[in-house]
């Protein structure tokens, strides 16, 4: 029973729910004032995402005639929660260890895929030719990046599970605590290409510049969200903010879990992870790259970071 | 109840745009570009954002004299902008038809059709203008929300 509570308390207060949000969202705040500033501009106010999310719960929603009226409004329901339970799958180094039940890298694969699957459904539901787009272009691009990262995910298992002297380990826990043990993924050459596919891959699944391809405001008008507003357009941006914290907190757990014990300074290490992992990888790459075209990604995406995840598994698995 | 005033205080530090071109030559959309775009003049800082579907909108520009080969399009985009917007004409335009004043084509001015809430008058408007027109427009909209 109180194994529940605990779960459902991570779920909803921390490491997901609350927490998630209000730091997902400050995330995108501190993202645009620093890409404002890079850009020579004042910027927007720290707190502008938050402004957002207000404003658009004042705003009508309006549910186009050729929409699925359930379909259309409930779908981006099952994205945030899915999204919920996903942050309450990843361990924060001495902060945080889901629990054993649940804090399985499996289960998240699964989770961080339904994003995806919502924008894919939300477009076509909206019954507008762009969304149809959106809805394509989400796919082809889920088609290529997955496949990297079930590899990636297999490579670092099949690590720790060797190096605990079993086949593959896929529980969170056990990742990091043979991570705390023997050093970083990040520092493992065996690792490299593992983690240099994984940069490759987040991006594409946060939708970030050179990958925001589904979503291209210039080109199809924010496909699949073109025909959302209000409340319920706020309730994509709310997913996109815990996916943001998701991926990049898995990266963390994945590759370079390593943080002094102790609650305080595991968190502060966390926090300087994520800051810089955000600023490095996303706000920089967003600023500097143009948008590829989607035959140019799925090629891409079939090329290098398939190639190198391939490449860690083999490592991995031969060493 | 004391919460839904302040929240409101909150919203209007969001407002996003839609641009509409209504048969405009050019010159004011430029002017509404560059209004956004160039660090100088950067309205982000006031929380605005460009969007790129009218159904995210909450402030509308709209510059051009309306001809009459766009107007049913126009009045189907305003429509699908959901309430509670404002919208800001931009330009000289609008308000009289400027410089296609006499033309057949041309349905000018604009409010015949469409509620105006701020007229930006210039031939482009200078871009201070047209912030102050948002500015303005922002204040119209916190008494709308
Ligand atoms: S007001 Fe002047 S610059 Fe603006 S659209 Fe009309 S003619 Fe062009």
């Amino acid at each position: 029973m109180s194994n529940q509570i605990a779960i459902l308390l991570a779920v909803l207060l921390f490491p997901g729910g609350v927490f998630a949000l209000v730091f997902g969202l400050a995330m995108k705040g501190v993202d645009r004032r620093v890409a404002a500033r890079l850009q020579s501009r004042v910027g927007p106010p720290l707190l502008q995402p938050f402004f957002d999310i207000v404003k658009l719960g004042f705003k009508r929603t309006m549910v186009p005639a050729a929409a699925n009226e359930t379909v259309f409004l409930y779908t981006p329901l099952v994205g945030v929660v899915s999204m919920l339970i996903a942050a309450a799958l990843v361990p924060i180094t001495s902060v945080y260890a889901p629990d054993a039940a649940i804090g399985n890298l499996l289960v998240l694969l699964y989770l961080l895929m339904i994003p995806g699957i919502v924008l894919m459904i939300a477009g076509s539901a909206s019954g507008s030719p762009y969304g149809a787009i959106g809805f394509s272009r989400e796919m082809a691009l889920m088609i290529a990046y997955e496949g990297p990262l079930v590899l990636i995910a297999a490579a670092v298992a099949i690590r720790t599970g060797l190096g605990l002297g079993g086949w593959a380990t896929f529980s969170l826990n056990d990742i990091i605590a043979y991570q705390q043990a023997h050093g970083s993924f990040l520092f493992d050459p065996v690792m490299w290409p593992a983690v240099a596919a994984f940069c490759f891959f987040y991006p594409a699944n946060l939708g970030i510049v050179p990958f925001d391809i589904p979503e291209a405001e210039t080109e199809v008008l924010e496909g699949p969200l073109l025909e959302y507003s209000g409340p319920v357009l706020a309730l994509f941006k709310i997913m996109s903010a815990l996916k943001k914290v998701v991926v990049l907190s898995l990266g963390i757990a994945l590759f370079f879990p390593a943080a002094p014990a102790g609650i305080v300074g595991g968190f502060l290490v966390w926090l300087i992870k994520m800051a810089v992992l955000m600023l490095v990888g996303i706000t920089a790459v967003r600023l500097s790259m143009g948008r590829m075209r989607i035959d140019q990604a799925f090629v891409f995406f079939l090329k290098w970071p398939l190639l190198l995840a391939v490449a860690s598994l083999a490592v991995v698995v031969v060493v | 109840m004391g919460l839904i005033p302040d929240f409101k205080k909150i919203a209007t530090r969001s407002p996003w745009i839609y641009r509409i071109n209504a048969g405009s030559c050019n010159g004011c959309d430029v002017e509404m570009a560059t209004t956004a775009l160039i660090p100088r003049y950067d309205i982000e800082r006031l929380g605005c954002q460009y969007c790129g579907s009218p159904k995210h909108a909450d402030i509308v520009l709209i510059s051009g004299p309306l001809t009459v080969r766009v107007k049913d399009a126009v009045l189907r985009m305003y429509e699908e902008i959901p309430d509670p917007k404002v919208t800001v004409a931009v330009g000289v335009c609008p308000i009289s038809g400027g410089i296609f004043r006499e033309s057949y084509a041309v349905l000018a001015p604009i409010d015949q059709y469409i509620p105006i809430d701020v007229n930006v008058p210039g031939c482009p408007p200078r871009p201070q203008a047209i912030i102050a027109g948002v500015a303005k427009a922002i204040e119209i909209w916190r008494e709308r929300l």
